[in-house]
C-alpha cells in the first residue's frame, strides 16, 4: 500500500521541485535589488570580476625609479621558462654598468602562465600583470617587445584593447 | 563478423557526453551493445616525452595539463616523487597546506563529476549547483597560487609561498556552506526515480573484474574493495588525519554516486582537521644548488580524486632532466573497464557509464 502510493503520489520530484522552487524565489524576489549576496554570477563587460592579489596575467617588464629598466640580462627568465617563450638579446647602454636588453621579446601565444620568470628572476624586473582580457585580432599581435607601438613591453595593456568593455 | 541485424556506430569523438574528445565503436543489435571499444589519442600532447627534455622543476606545468580538472592533485603527485628522487624532506605545514589543497581540489573535481555526470543523465539543475561550489574552490586557487584551473601549486621541497592573507576566512566560509550543499544535492538525486531508474543496477563491475583490469579511486570502491592510498600508504599529512573510505558492494552508478558523495564528506572533514591543526614554519625545505638523485628510480602513487596517480622517474647521473619519465593515468587504467561495463547493456546506459567513469581525456591521452 505504501509503495503503491510512494509510485502515484512523486515525493521524490517534489523534494527536488521545492528545491529548485527555493532558489527561483530567492532570486525572484530580489532580482535588481542591490544587495544580493547569493548571485555569483555578474554581468561581465560592465562589472570586472574581481582578481586576487597573486593573479597570473601577461608579463611586464618593470622601469625603477629612474625610468630605466630594471632586466640586466641574467637570462634566467629564459632559461627557466617551460615554453620558451622569452627571447632576450644583451646589449650594453652608455652610463649603465649593468648589461642592458637590446631586445626583450615575449611571444604570449605560447605562454601558459605559469610565473616561474618571475620566481626566478634575482632583480625583480618583471611580474605578471593582473590583465587578463589578452584577445587580439591579429597573431603578430601577441609577439610583445620593446619597440613599435603596438608591441610595448611596459605598458599594462598592449594587448586586449579590443575588450568588449572599451567598446 | 556481422550477425545478421548489427549495426556499428561511433559515439564521439565530438559528442558532448563523451567528456572531451574520447570516440567509442560500438556494435549493436537493436538497443543491446554487443561489442565496445573506446578510442583514444585524439588529445595525444607526448606529455610524457616533452618532460624528459625539460627540467625537473619545469616538468610540474605538465602535469597541470594532464587532468586539467584535477592539478592540484597531479602537482602534488609530481612534487612527492620529485622529493622521493632526491630525498627531500618537506616542512610540516607544507605537508598540512598540500593536503589542504589536496582534498579542495578532490571536492572541485567530484563537484564537476556530479555536475556533468547528472547533466548528461538528464538532470539540468545539480549541474548549475555544483558549479556554484567548484567557483568557490576556484577562486581559493587563485588565491593560493594565481590561477585557477592550471594552478601549479607547489614546488619541488614545498611550496613557493605560504597561505595567503584571510584565506582561512575564506576556507571557514566555505566549510560552514558546504555540508548544506551537499544536502541540497542529495536531495535532488539520492531518491529522485529518474535518477535511479537510469542509474541501479547500470553498468556493473564486480569487484574480480576492477582488480583484474586495475581499475583504482572510487569504481573500486563502490565494488567493495577499501583500498584507497590516502589510508594504504599514507603520503603528505594523511598518516595524521582523521577520515573513512567510503565503501559500497553493489558496484553500479548508483553506488560510485553514493561514494563520491561520502567521500566529499570526508573530504570536507580532512579540510577541517587541517585547519585545526595547521602547524607554524617555513613552507619550503632547504634545497641544495644542484639537486642530485639518491636513488636511481621512483615511483609515487597517490590518490588523484580519479583515481591512483603514479609518477615514475627514472634519474640520470649529472643531467638535468629525468632519463625517463611515465605516468601512470587514473582515468587511462580505468577507461578499460568500459567494455566490460557496456557490453550487453543499452545504448542510453553508456553514457552512465563514461560519466561514472569520471574521465577526463587530457589525462587519459596525455
Amino acid at each position: 500500500m505504501n509503495k503503491l502510493l510512494r509510485t502515484l503520489i512523486p515525493f521524490d520530484i517534489a523534494k527536488g521541485l521545492s528545491i529548485t522552487g527555493k532558489h527561483f524565489c530567492k532570486v525572484f524576489f530580489t532580482a535588481n535589488r542591490r544587495k544580493v549576496p547569493f548571485h555569483i554570477v555578474s554581468e561581465y563587460p560592465e562589472v570586472v570580476a574581481k582578481i586576487q592579489p597573486r593573479f597570473r596575467g601577461r608579463l611586464t617588464l618593470l622601469k625603477d625609479e629612474q625610468g630605466e629598466i630594471k632586466c640586466v640580462c641574467c637570462l634566467a627568465c629564459e632559461k627557466i621558462c617551460p615554453t620558451q617563450v622569452i627571447t632576450i638579446e644583451k646589449g650594453k647602454k652608455e652610463g649603465r654598468k649593468m648589461p642592458f636588453p637590446v631586445r626583450y621579446d615575449f611571444e604570449m601565444e605560447r605562454c601558459i602562465f605559469c610565473e616561474f620568470c618571475v620566481e626566478s628572476c634575482g632583480f625583480d624586473s618583471i611580474i605578471l600583470n593582473h590583465q587578463f582580457e589578452l584577445a587580439a585580432y591579429n597573431r603578430e599581435d601577441f609577439s610583445l617587445g620593446m619597440e613599435g607601438a603596438m608591441q610595448n613591453m611596459y605598458d599594462p595593456s598592449p594587448v586586449g584593447k579590443f575588450s568588449v568593455a572599451d567598446d | 563478423m556481422f550477425k545478421n541485424e548489427e549495426m556499428e556506430i561511433n559515439l564521439g569523438p565530438q559528442h558532448p557526453s563523451t567528456h572531451g574528445v574520447l570516440r567509442v565503436k560500438l556494435r549493436l543489435d537493436g538497443e543491446t551493445i554487443t561489442h565496445c571499444r573506446p578510442m583514444i589519442g585524439y588529445l595525444h600532447r607526448g606529455v610524457e616525452k616533452i618532460c624528459e627534455n625539460q627540467t625537473f622543476f619545469q616538468g610540474q606545468v605538465w602535469t597541470d595539463r594532464m587532468d586539467y580538472c584535477s592539478a592540484v592533485a597531479n602537482n602534488l603527485g609530481w612534487a612527492e616523487a620529485n622529493e622521493k628522487l632526491f630525498g627531500i624532506t618537506v616542512p610540516r605545514r607544507a605537508q598540512y597546506i598540500r593536503t589542504m589543497l589536496n582534498e579542495f581540489n578532490r571536492l572541485a573535481s567530484h563537484l564537476i563529476w556530479l555536475a556533468t555526470h547528472a547533466l548528461d543523465i538528464g538532470a539540468m539543475t545539480v549541474f548549475l549547483y555544483a558549479f556554484r561550489e567548484r567557483e568557490d574552490i576556484l577562486d581559493m586557487n587563485e588565491a593560493f597560487c594565481g590561477s585557477r584551473l592550471t594552478t601549479t601549486a607547489f614546488r619541488i621541497g614545498g611550496l613557493r609561498e605560504d597561505l595567503p592573507p584571510g584565506f582561512e576566512k575564506l576556507v571557514t566560509k566555505f566549510l560552514a556552506k558546504f555540508p548544506s550543499c551537499l544536502e541540497e544535492y542529495e536531495n535532488l538525486l539520492s531518491e529522485n526515480r529518474i535518477w535511479k531508474k537510469r542509474t541501479v543496477g547500470v553498468a556493473k563491475l564486480s569487484a574480480e573484474d576492477a582488480i583484474a583490469l586495475g581499475v583504482t579511486g572510487p569504481v573500486l570502491r563502490a565494488a567493495g574493495v577499501p583500498y584507497d592510498i590516502r589510508k594504504a600508504f599514507p603520503y603528505a599529512a594523511y598518516a595524521e588525519m582523521d577520515f573513512e573510505v567510503p565503501t559500497k558492494t553493489e558496484a553500479d552508478t548508483y553506488a560510485r554516486y553514493l561514494v563520491r558523495m561520502e567521500e566529499m564528506r570526508q573530504s570536507a572533514r580532512i579540510i577541517q582537521q587541517c585547519m585545526d591543526g595547521m602547524p607554524e614554519g617555513p613552507v619550503m625545505a632547504k634545497l641544495p644548488k644542484i639537486l642530485r638523485a639518491e636513488v636511481n628510480e621512483v615511483y609515487h602513487a597517490t590518490e588523484a580524486p580519479k583515481g591512483e596517480i603514479g609518477y615514475y622517474l627514472v634519474g640520470e647521473k649529472g643531467s638535468g632532466n629525468p632519463y625517463r619519465f611515465h605516468v601512470r593515468a587514473p582515468g587511462f587504467i580505468n577507461l578499460q573497464a568500459l567494455p566490460k561495463m557496456a557490453e550487453g547493456g543499452l545504448i542510453a546506459d553508456i553514457v552512465a557509464a563514461i560519466g561514472t567513469l569520471d574521465i577526463v581525456l587530457g589525462e587519459i591521452d596525455r
